[in-house]
């Protein structure tokens, strides 16, 4: 990864956490909003790699809670696990359209989710259930949502290394 | 053969990530809530709190238009059924006004409640909500500076919000009474039956009472007990919306509905006096 994408990345995930806090939920859809961190983490860890995707998914997750009030790290650990999980999938799927972060998205929400709520309630923070469906596959879909946007848009700052470009010579006539 | 150490290196950067998680994470549940790792949170909270709260008001007229858009349909009917309203609450408005009269003698006949007599409240503003969608928090523009404390209640004029469970120096936490976490000691305004209304991070509350056979209905007023030490005796907490018995016929489902519209809370009240540990010891006394 260039250094230049590492720039982009690192203000990316600093400009997600400020939405998330602030502008994000003001837009709830059905008492849900997206989360935008884990959106990028999962779009990385598809352009990047798993280990991008998933220190990516660290950072923003230590963000999100050391500035929030809740469990320190647990939001750390499950989005590096999603956009890890995400990155390593990638692979078992034949495509490279739109379709590959849409459906990666979705099932790294669930997974998210999930393991978040998991995590809570063996740290004795949360009772079961309340693992509501609705909930769940609300901000799946609206993560689908915001993954149209962000895809497209990350792909456009990709800085290829020098090294990465292909340099096209006349064959020797040897 | 480049690919081996790249491909340890990544394995190594997965590994400490997530020790460095599971780490922080143990270090942060066995502390205490004065602990470093709280404190760095507290102090976080402090810093973005008015910058979230700055954006809540620049985003809040765009929210507002997108929503309006949304109902643009429904809004001559709307229009037609408030002035019908309109009529109707000036008719209302010259009643109440006679009422007041009245009611103002009888509340100083009654005396009220000693208990609601010796609430002292701080006003504060919301400037932050829950930034996941498992619980239902609000953060609040008043801390250990306002004299604010830990299980402190928080209220507005029309009932019981909820109460702190982290207190920073200029901002807290609000756990509200719809989180399933919640648990708030509660009786019968009618009936006086006890009980444990729970938060189930919906938009109802759950009543659980002392009898199974309590004489609850629905349309009762549920109000706080003061039992449990946290909460003042006499809030207003919701009205029962449903009591339903489970097929096996042995229990029974209560609904409460609460008073406060949390979707709609700007501002709210900290009940500073009497503080959470007062109420214990006039409990235990």
């Amino acid at each position: 990864m260039s250094r230049n994408r590492q720039i982009f990345l690192m203000v990316i995930v600093v400009l997600a956490f400020v939405l998330q806090l602030s502008v994000l939920p003001q837009f709830k859809m059905l008492g849900v909003q997206p989360d935008l961190i884990l959106v990028i983490a999962v779009v990385v860890a598809v352009q990047d790699g798993p280990v991008a995707g998933a220190v990516v998914g660290f950072c923003g997750g230590m963000l999100q809670d050391i500035a929030s009030p809740q469990v320190m790290g647990v939001s750390a650990l499950t989005k590096t696990l999603a956009a890890f999980g995400a990155g390593m999938m990638k692979d078992f799927f034949m495509t490279y359209s739109i379709l590959l972060p849409v459906v990666l998205v979705f099932l790294a929400t669930i997974f998210e989710m999930a393991l978040h709520q998991g995590a809570m309630v063996v740290l004795g923070q949360e009772q079961l259930p309340p693992f509501r469906i609705v909930t769940v596959l609300a901000e799946s879909l609206y993560n689908v949502l915001a993954v149209l946007v962000v895809y497209p848009f990350m792909r456009r700052f990709k800085f290829p290394q020098k090294e990465d470009s292909v340099v096209l010579t006349k064959p020797s006539k040897s | 053969m480049p690919a081996a150490p790249r491909s340890n290196r990544n394995r190594i950067i997965l590994v400490v990530i997530l020790v460095l998680c599971v780490t922080i994470v143990t270090l942060y549940v066995r502390e205490s809530d004065k602990g470093p790792l709280h404190k760095i949170q507290n102090f976080f909270l402090d810093l973005v709190s008015p910058v979230s709260n700055a954006f809540a008001k620049i985003f809040r007229p765009i929210k507002d238009g997108v929503v309006n858009l949304f109902h643009l349909p429904s809004l001559s009917k709307e229009r037609a059924d408030l002035q019908k309203q309109v009529a109707e609450l000036q008719r209302q408005r010259i009643e109440t006004k006679e009422m007041e009269s009245s009611l103002e003698e009888l509340k100083r006949l009654l005396h009220w409640t000693e208990g609601q007599a010796e609430i002292e409240t701080v006003g504060a503003d919301i400037v932050g909500q829950s930034p996941n969608n498992w619980q239902r928090l609000m953060i609040i523009n008043r801390g250990s500076s306002s004299g604010v404390k830990k299980y402190m209640s928080v209220v507005t004029d029309e009932g019981l919000v909820g109460r702190l469970i982290s207190v920073g120096s200029r901002t807290s936490v609000v756990e509200l009474i719809t989180d399933s976490r919640s648990e708030i000691g509660t009786r019968d305004q009618r009936s006086r039956e006890t009980g444990v209304v729970e938060g189930k991070n919906d938009s109802t509350l759950r009543l659980n009472t002392m009898k199974e056979d309590a004489d609850l209905q629905a349309g009762d007023v549920v109000e706080t007990s003061g039992l449990g030490g946290t909460c003042p005796p006499g809030i207003p907490v919701g009205k029962i919306s449903k009591v339903t018995k489970r097929s096996s016929g042995l229990t029974r489902y209560v609904e409460v509905k609460p008073y406060v519209q949390f979707s709609k809370l700007d501002k709210v009240l900290v009940v500073i006096t009497p503080e959470p540990e007062s109420i214990i010891l006039r409990e235990s006394q």
